[in-house]
């Protein structure tokens, strides 16, 4: 059997855990290293928006694909200093999105055309609001325990302060403060990504 | 007097049951600022009321990295891992790096009477049978025991896991998974030491050699790294 002591020295595998900022400035001036990081950082969330909007897993792989190889290609219009990185690749995943549900729609028009089946499944636009909730979910997953389980079981599972302390077997009194720091951690998190709770 | 401290203010946005001071009132009243940051907090609680489970994220597998890569000709092979390992939320690549002594693979094989629980609710649906199992003993000087569950049911990959006789805990319970190689970690969650719980596992994960499954005790201290204060553990088959 092991001992405790024989696990471990534990630390972040994060490469010196860049700030946000030193990411967006090493991504704008070409490192590739920073490239990886901001894939690690957020493609989740690309993947995610992508999977939510088009329905199909294909589809999102390569949309999450073309993102991360158009933001590269045109990080030189990528200005850190008056944007956020975030934002600008939630931005250029919409626009992808976009692209990709209108190819749908004129391969259906084309069906259409040779079928004569009725054009009445339109491209959606993507939606604010889903984009938002996955942003959301995103910095909710980026907080530590037990931050981000209590999060989750509010947001999640609806459930009450009280459920929470007795299920994790916390403190009442430390719940509430892990859910209004966490909310206000959110908050600021969405204002730089999304520019505000309801959106930009 | 000053604008309400952002407790306050998260306080107030999320109704909890806390009334204000007179003064605190007559500043809410007056002031906009303060009542356009609770607005926006308000918005934000009601946006997360709307998560969904399905809006948890789904991480694009390795090979998408791979492809961005290829089409550029980058140098910067590093893989990139994906980025969520879940339990009630999915959580960011935050692997933790340990140095395990070699010998940690080798836990888990001790033999004994064992009755852990499972999740109850669990219990009413037929599950997948697991595709592998172990025991979870207690470390020297530690009590508690239980079994963990490696169960594959269609694309998704899950821990399964009931303890027994965790002691009250100062601070919570969190389930790891651990590399075989002695120097990578990865948090599945808080672990509820009283139901124990089913925490969602990214695929090919033990194929990779995080087989070794400990629950350590964590101070409440705001620290994301294992505390070193394992209680029980035991070892995934291949």
């Amino acid at each position: 059997m092991v001992s405790a002591d024989r696990v471990l020295r534990v630390r972040p595998v994060e490469p010196g855990d860049l700030s946000a900022a030193e990411v967006a400035a090493g991504f704008a001036a070409g490192h590739e290293e920073a490239l990886a990081e901001v894939y690690r950082r957020w493609s989740a969330l690309v993947h995610g928006i992508a999977l939510k909007m088009l329905g199909d897993r294909a589809d999102a792989e390569d949309v999450t694909q073309q993102v991360f190889v158009s933001a590269w290609r045109g990080r030189s219009t990528f200005d850190p200093t008056t944007g956020s990185l975030p934002a600008w690749l939630v931005g250029i995943t919409k626009h992808r999105i976009a692209d990709r549900l209108a190819a749908r729609s004129r391969d259906q028009r084309t069906l259409a055309a040779v079928g004569g089946i009725r054009e009445d499944m339109r491209a959606a636009p993507t939606d604010d609001r889903v984009v938002d909730r996955l942003v959301l979910a995103d910095e909710i997953s980026r907080l530590d325990d037990p931050r981000r389980t209590i999060l989750g079981l509010v947001f999640y599972e609806d459930q009450t302060y009280a459920q929470i302390a007795e299920r994790l077997n916390l403190p009442l009194g430390t719940v509430k403060s892990h859910v209004r720091r966490g909310l206000l951690h959110l908050r600021d998190r969405l204002r730089e990504v999304t520019g505000g709770p309801s959106g930009s | 007097m000053d604008h309400l401290d952002p407790e306050q203010l998260a306080r107030y946005a999320l109704g909890d049951d806390v009334p204000l001071g007179t003064d605190e009132q007559a500043h809410l009243a007056a002031c906009d600022t303060c009542r356009t940051e609770i607005e926006e907090l308000r918005q934000l609680a009601d946006l997360g009321h709307e998560l969904r489970p399905d809006d948890r994220l789904d991480p694009a597998p390795p090979q998408v990295w791979d492809r961005v890569v290829d089409e550029l000709g980058l140098r910067e092979r590093e893989p990139a891992p994906s980025s969520q390992y879940g339990g009630v939320a999915p959580r960011r690549d935050r692997r933790r790096l340990v140095f395990v002594g070699a010998v940690a693979a080798a836990v888990g094989l001790i033999a004994g009477a064992l009755g852990a629980r499972v999740l109850s609710s669990d219990e009413i649906a037929p599950q997948p049978q697991p595709v592998a199992t172990t025991r979870l003993d207690p470390l020297e000087g530690k009590t508690g025991d239980g079994v963990a569950d490696l169960i594959k049911s269609g694309g998704n990959t899950e821990l399964r896991v009931g303890v027994n006789g965790l002691p009250a805990p100062q601070g919570f319970y969190e389930l790891w998974l651990i590399n075989t190689d002695g120097e990578r970690m990865v948090s599945l969650g808080v672990l509820d030491p009283t139901t124990g719980g089913t925490f969602a596992v990214p695929p090919n994960l033990t194929s990779q050699g995080y087989r070794i499954v400990d629950v350590s005790l964590e101070p409440d201290d705001g620290k994301p790294e294992h505390s070193r204060d394992s209680v029980i553990r035991g070892t995934l088959p291949t």
